[in-house]
């Protein structure tokens, strides 16, 4: 099928699904004036039935763990699939020089670069840590902190270089947090199965609402959560940045 | 006018699924590819929190407020914040096998490449 | 319905159109990193910090940086010493 025909086709099928999108958008309810039970059920009830007053922490953690029991499992695999791929065939042993792109030369990094990266990757990484502990009160939580911490990780990267950032990111770590970090997500479900209740029931004790520490297993689950984003991101970072190096025996300037 | 204003989410929801499909469809470039992906997954983040929305609520955060002060739908919420996260690790994945398409085929161009041939 | 959501709406629609638009897998980066920053906003008008948070570090750090990385491993000039074709 050639290009032109391909494009043709395609507005051929979006003439016939307009319609059909203009009917649907004129029977959707009016935006911001339709009930939401679901949503309104769980504002009134999950802080007095889990003493937490993140209502999106509640949901992502407990009402529908299970849920984000799959979602990590999908990173998991994700992760695991780019690791086999870009390990797995990479041809030669690598070196710590860049690879030479033609045109461009290779120019130092910049001190202005070095000096911010150096201090605002500290600065991120405390700042993503304090995202991922406070999921239970204020906005936040394993993704959103675990992903933040990957932004800190590259910052340190762009300040230190790669020699220098390599050095700190030990393949064997970061591997072993994310696997740890899924470990622990259905750890906590078979814990609940142990003590003779449901997966995923929440059986600890719940602490008090607006409490660094509330929330019960839900505590535990989050730890997992940004441990396992935290390292995937990172385990994404190395290799896809491994790539960028050149061959160890080539003899390019 | 209220009411064309009040379609506008969906309409900007479809509009970027639309164009997004258009991008996908006309490529040259797998790269190119991959970030008119992104482009129609984010459509349904918007389609999802417009649907969760409501006028003068808050955000479902009750650390400051009492319970029961008026707030938006948290189940929506849950569901599209996981779901970001996962499409940049799965986004992650189609660039690996990008790289290794390049490896093998020399090219990135879905025009050149022929499916079960050389 | 407030304004700051009807602008924040169509400059997200015409940041999504300039990622589609941008044919040059260098430059659609920075188109990406931009969408990023509009969606994240987007979701702050829409009363969700939760994924305004996601958005914002995903889809201005993670993403441009992954792609940045490929574009850079399939332009570089291998042992041969003739430069990768696209």
């Amino acid at each position: 099928m050639s290009a032109r025909v391909r494009l043709w086709v395609f507005l051929l099928a979006c003439l016939c699904v307009v319609p059909a999108v203009i009917h649907v958008a004129r029977r959707m309810p009016e935006f911001g004036a339709h009930p939401l039970p679901y949503g309104d059920a769980i504002n009134a009830r999950a802080t007095r039935e889990r003493h937490v007053t993140n209502m999106v922490s509640a949901v992502n953690f407990d009402y529908r763990g299970i849920d984000t029991l799959g979602e990590e499992f999908m990173l998991l695999c994700a992760v695991t699939g780019t690791t086999v791929l870009l390990r797995g065939t990479r041809p030669q042993p690598l070196a710590d020089r860049p690879g030479q792109v033609a045109g461009r030369e290779v120019r130092p990094a910049s001190d202005a670069v070095v000096l911010i990266c150096r201090m605002f990757g500290a600065a991120i990484l405390v700042f993503g840590l304090y995202i991922a502990l406070h999921a239970m009160t204020t906005p936040g939580g394993g993704f959103q902190g675990g992903v933040i911490i990957a932004s800190g990780f590259m910052l340190i990267y762009l300040g230190e270089g790669y020699r220098g950032w390599r050095g700190l990111m030990r393949p064997e770590l970061l591997d072993a947090a994310e696997g740890a970090g899924a470990t622990l997500y259905a750890v906590a479900g078979f814990a609940a199965m142990a003590a003779g209740l449901p997966f995923l029931t929440n059986f600890l004790p719940l602490g008090q609402p607006k409490d660094v520490f509330s929330g019960g297993l839900m505590l535990v689950e989050n730890v997992g959560v940004a441990l396992a984003v935290a390292g995937g991101f990172a385990v994404l970072f190395v290799e896809f940045l491994k790539e960028t190096r050149t061959e160890q025996n080539g003899e390019d300037s | 006018m209220s009411e064309a204003v009040s379609l506008l989410p969906w309409a900007v929801a479809a509009w970027l699924l639309g164009i997004g499909l258009y991008g996908i469809v006309t490529s040259r470039n797998y790269i190119h590819l991959i970030g008119c992906l992104s482009v129609v997954q984010s459509a349904t983040y918007v389609l999802l929190l417009g649907v969760g929305f409501r006028h003068g609520a808050g955000p479902p955060i009750f650390y400051d407020h009492p319970p029961g002060t008026p707030a938006v739908d948290p189940v929506v919420q849950a569901l599209v914040l996981t779901d970001i996260v996962i499409g940049a690790t799965v986004t992650a994945l189609l660039l690996a096998l990008v790289l290794q398409l390049h490896r093998r085929r020399g090219t990135i161009d879905p025009h050149e490449v022929r499916p079960f041939g050389p | 319905m407030t304004a700051l959501i009807v602008i924040l709406l169509l400059l997200s629609a015409a940041t999504g159109t300039g990622v589609v638009l941008s044919r040059i897998p260098t430059r659609q980066v920075l188109a990406l990193a931009a969408n990023g920053l509009v969606l994240a906003l987007l979701f702050m008008a829409l009363q969700a910090p939760d994924v305004a948070f996601s958005e914002l570090a995903v889809g201005t750090v993670a993403t441009p940086l992954l792609f940045l990385a490929v574009l850079a491993s399939i332009h570089m000039v291998r042992r041969t010493g003739k430069p990768e074709q696209e």
